[in-house]
């Protein structure tokens, strides 16, 4: 519209005078030039370089790294969280994740807690070739496996296996070091006896707190070991738990812990509601997946165009995100469990199994997008990694 | 020669449209996203087995396949429509104020006059009126401001002349007694962020105009489904998109866009930059004070930084009608003073906080997992606040707020609390850490009086920059949707 026609509307003049003084007087948004993304840094910073400051032999499996900020503070984090390791190893970049084992009142480090898989790529290296001093590259605090406070209540029951202890002894620290008015029953499952991280710790615990009471679970036990043995059952649940009303139950373990105590769970009425279970990361053996073809054996490689890279072979049991890796390819990732969508890339042409666990967006799915550290190829594929 | 014809920053509602405008028309063009996935606002993340929409609640200006609104006349000139399906709302909202109002309106224009008259009928004849007029200031609306009219003159449009810088409060004061009434008819106030008092008529009545002419919609999938089928048509049109790519700077030289750097250290040449980044980032933080005229900054200065908001996105184990949500939209206020209402969106605290359920699933039971339903409940609230907070704060004050409101919607839709099954918070800060707004305004600038268009040209006086976006104009899908298109056809007339 015409200025001249423009100021033929009524309350045209006071509005004008009033955006000639605040001209004048308004904020000169220059001052606070890069301030918006700082105040978001400081929340979310998107990478964090670390310093190694303390190795912690835990078990003869496990080793605890001590992580503090080298120029900078660390950012916030909810117990349960988890941070991703950047790592670049003998050519490969590629992430993992690791939750915090350290509670959030600890300001000036974090803890990660790494038990060793066997033949483990990263496992292995952060175990044997990491030492103090050392710097690390690593993701923001992320995950959705938290207290939540205003839905899980004040009676909580923690299931763990093996190194899926992590994020739990991030909130029992918590709990017990802050005197927090909530009460927790841990069942812990282990192989052997030898092998439980943070026993002792939790043992100490417990007997100090009223609050906290731990249930080690044992499946081959050594002679001297006296408590639980088997794995953690309902049965088991039921004793020591008298009745599971108003209790929220935390799961975080290896696949095999939940395919087990899943359906015990599910024979005690637990609402889906009560129930929170930590991502588990990739598959060990993904073939042995409901909906796997029979057809496709894990050694098949495929050929894996990605548009403006190049043609490399994927393996059709390994994930597209790790066949991406070895070929030099670097794509965003954080949970590597098919559930935060960072390392989301479009499927051109081919076939992959997506694991039914990643939570893929509708539309994302519709148009043909993949989560590929959740994605396995069957045939030739192309993508855009865009 | 340069690398592309345009480069697109930012792939929001705007920057998606403006893009694929260009590129149905051959420009090559290349688009610029920080996040990994297309959208901006209009986006969804999964929790459990819920996916949550971000912002869409009730799209506005869509109109029937037979009796199309503008919307619907901007997304099919782009193909898009026959991969999204619109579902029609059958309710325009409810409005609860516990222990004094509780109304349902439809979205025929006829019913909601009568169902106003049957709530209030001491002021029958002044609500009759009140619609008449507002469908008579916006016929003339249309014909004056979006037609743009050449004839124009205040003989012609009279109300237009008389009403368009108006405050909402003042017709609302004139027409009606009962401050209940003026609630009921004015809670649209939060889609355009400052209350009735500040609020220009015209706004109002094209809220109201827009949603009973042509109905509220929601969309099948959410608004992450018309995100994803806009980035498919520009990839099918030949576009070229980046995502977890920044853009930096925009290059000028002698006065006129060159190129633009990337965080990642390149630089892609090009005549032409729409930006759907804020006008602050655009101004302050890609280009260099040198290379913009001072006059810019001093436009901006004038102007305030919109609202974010708080919102708490909710996913149930059973089904809306169990917990009483019978409405898709759900406007729940503490009070029917608009000003003191607004007042707390200044402050961290949701006690008093007045807020908007929506639940899609009332009008689409497919939203979520059959015997689930989501909502997102969601309050204005600015950033300030939550910038002074220590960062060991933050997550005490997200739960601490997302209690307040809890116990409050609670009250009116009793179980809800019970029956959550997944849950996250989203604060201003999230809003600002997701599309890189100084304040989290996902409204853009405030938008007063002074704020129109009409005071504030769009076009930046620098060659070759284009901007679209709510931080140019009104904010919502169907503005920014608008501003992308209508960039983009500048744009094209320069490359011509
Ligand atoms: C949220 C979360 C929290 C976790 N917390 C903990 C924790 O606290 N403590 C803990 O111990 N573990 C934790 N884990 C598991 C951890 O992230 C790793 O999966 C684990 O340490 C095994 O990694 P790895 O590389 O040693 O094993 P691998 O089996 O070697 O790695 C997994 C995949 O990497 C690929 N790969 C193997 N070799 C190569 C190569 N040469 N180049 C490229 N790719 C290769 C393969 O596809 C393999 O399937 C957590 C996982 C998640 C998802
Ligand atoms: C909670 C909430 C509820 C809402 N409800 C409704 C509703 O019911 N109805 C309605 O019509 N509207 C609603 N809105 C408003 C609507 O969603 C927004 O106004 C609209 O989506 C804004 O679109 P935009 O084009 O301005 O871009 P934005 O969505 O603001 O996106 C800007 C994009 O630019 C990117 N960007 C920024 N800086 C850079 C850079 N330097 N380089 C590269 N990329 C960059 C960002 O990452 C982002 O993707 C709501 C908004 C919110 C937050
Ligand atoms: S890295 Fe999280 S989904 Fe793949």
């Amino acid at each position: 519209m015409r200025e001249e026609i423009i100021k033929q509307i009524e309350g045209y003049e006071t509005i004008r005078r009033d955006i000639e003084a605040l001209k004048k007087y308004g904020y000169d948004y220059r001052i606070d030039r890069g301030e918006a993304m700082q105040a978001v840094e400081r929340l979310h910073p998107s990478t964090l370089c670390l310093r190694v400051v303390d190795i912690i032999e835990e078990t003869p499996s496990a080793k605890t790294l001590r992580l503090a900020p080298i120029n900078a503070t660390l950012p916030p984090f909810m117990a349960g969280q988890y941070i991703s390791l950047i790592v670049e190893i003998r050519n490969v970049r590629t992430t993992r994740a690791y939750s915090i084992s350290s509670p959030p009142h600890c300001t000036g480090y974090y803890d990660v807690t790494v038990r060793r898989v066997s033949e483990g790529f990263v496992s292995s290296y952060l175990l044997d070739e990491v030492n103090i001093g050392d710097e690390i590259l690593t993701s923001g605090p992320a995950g959705n496996f938290y207290y939540n406070p205003v839905i899980h209540g004040k009676e909580l029951v923690f299931i763990a296996g093996g190194s899926g202890i992590t994020p739990f002894m991030g909130m029992i620290r918590e709990i017990a070091q802050r005197g927090i008015d909530r009460t927790v029953h841990l069942f812990y499952g282990n192989r052997n006896d030898d092998d439980i991280i943070f026993h002792d710790e939790l043992l100490e615990i417990a007997r100090k707190n009223a609050r906290i009471r731990y249930y080690p679970v044992v499946e081959h036990p050594s002679k001297s070991w006296n408590g639980l043995e088997g794995y953690i059952t309902r049965e088991m649940l039921l004793e020591k738990l008298k009745t599971i009303d108003g209790k929220a139950f935390f799961l975080c373990g290896p696949q095999g812990l939940y395919d087990f105590i899943e359906p015990q769970l599910a024979q005690l009425n637990i609402p889906r509601k009560k129930i929170r279970r930590e991502m588990y990361g990739q598959p060990s053996d993904v073939t042995r997946q409901s909906g796997w073809p029979a057809d496709v054996a894990a050694s098949r490689e495929f050929e894996m165009r990605v548009e403006g890279k190049g043609v490399f072979t994927a393996k059709a049991g390994e994930s597209l995100l790790a066949s991406l890796e070895r070929a030099g390819i670097v794509l965003p990732s954080l949970c590597r469990s098919g559930e935060c969508s960072m390392c989301r890339a479009k499927l051109l042409s081919g076939k992959v199994y997506q694991l039914p666990v990643a939570l893929v967006r509708k539309s994302d799915a519709i148009f043909g997008y993949i989560h590929t550290c959740a994605a396995y190829p069957l045939s030739d594929v192309a993508l855009e990694c865009d | 020669m340069a690398d592309f014809d345009v480069v697109v920053i930012g792939a929001g509602n705007a920057g998606l449209m403006g893009a694929l405008t260009c590129a149905k028309k051959g420009a090559k063009v290349l688009l610029l996203e920080r996040h990994n996935i297309p959208g901006g606002c209009a986006t969804s993340f999964c929790r459990g087995r819920f996916e949550f929409e971000i912002s869409l609640h009730q799209l506005s200006g869509m109109g029937s396949a037979e009796r199309p609104g503008p919307l619907r006349s901007v997304l099919n000139s782009t193909g898009v429509l026959d991969r999204l399906e619109f579902i029609e709302m059958k309710d325009l909202y409810r409005v609860t104020y516990p222990g004094k109002l509780d109304i349902a309106l439809p979205t025929e224009k006829n019913a909601v006059v009568a169902k106003l008259q049957e709530t209030f009928p001491k002021e029958k004849d002044a609500i009759a009126k009140f619609f008449d007029f507002v469908y008579a200031f916006f016929a003339e609306v249309i014909g004056a401001f979006y037609l743009a009219d050449p004839d124009i003159s205040p003989q012609k449009y009279p109300l237009y002349f008389k009403y368009a810088l108006v405050d909402t409060q003042t017709i609302l004061d004139e027409y009606f007694k009962d401050p209940l009434l003026k609630l009921a008819l004015s809670v649209y106030w939060t889609y355009m962020g400052v209350p009735p008092r500040h609020l220009p008529f015209s706004d109002m009545a094209a809220l109201l105009f827009s949603y009973i002419e042509f109905k509220p919609y929601h969309l099948k999938g959410g608004s992450q489904m018309l995100s994803n089928a806009l980035l498919e048509s520009f990839r099918s049109a030949g576009g070229k998109v980046r995502f977890n790519c920044p853009a930096e700077r925009i290059i000028i030289q002698n006065g006129a866009v060159v190129a633009v750097k990337t965080a990642l250290g390149e630089e892609i040449s090009t005549r032409c930059v729409l930006s759907n980044a804020s006008a602050i980032t655009t101004f302050v933080e890609l280009l260099h004070e040198n290379d913009v005229p001072a006059h810019m900054y001093e436009q901006m200065r004038a102007r305030t930084v919109g609202t974010s908001f708080f919102t708490i996105y909710l996913g149930m184990d059973c089904e809306p009608g169990r917990l009483g949500i019978n409405e898709t939209t759900n406007f729940i206020s503490t009070t029917e003073d608009a000003d003191a209402d607004y007042a707390q969106s200044k402050r961290l605290s949701c006690e008093k906080s007045s807020f908007l359920l929506s639940c899609y699933n009332v009008a689409d039971s497919s939203f979520s997992p059959p015997g689930t339903s989501q909502a997102a409940l969601v309050t204005m609230k600015y950033a300030e606040p939550w910038l002074r907070l220590s960062p060991s704060q933050y997550y005490d004050e997200k739960f601490r707020c997302a209690e307040q409101l809890l116990r409050r919607a609670e009250k009116v839709f009793p179980g809800i609390t019970s029956s959550i099954e997944e849950m996250d918070i989203a604060t201003p800060l999230t809003h600002m850490r997701y599309l890189g707004h100084p304040g989290g305004g996902a409204y853009g600038f405030d938008q007063y009086a002074k704020d129109s268009t009409l005071f504030v040209p769009p076009t930046p006086p620098i060659e070759g920059l284009y901007c679209a976006g709510s931080w140019y104009g009104s904010a919502g899908y169907q503005p920014t949707l608008t501003s992308g298109a209508s960039a983009a056809r500048a744009i094209l007339k320069k490359l011509r």
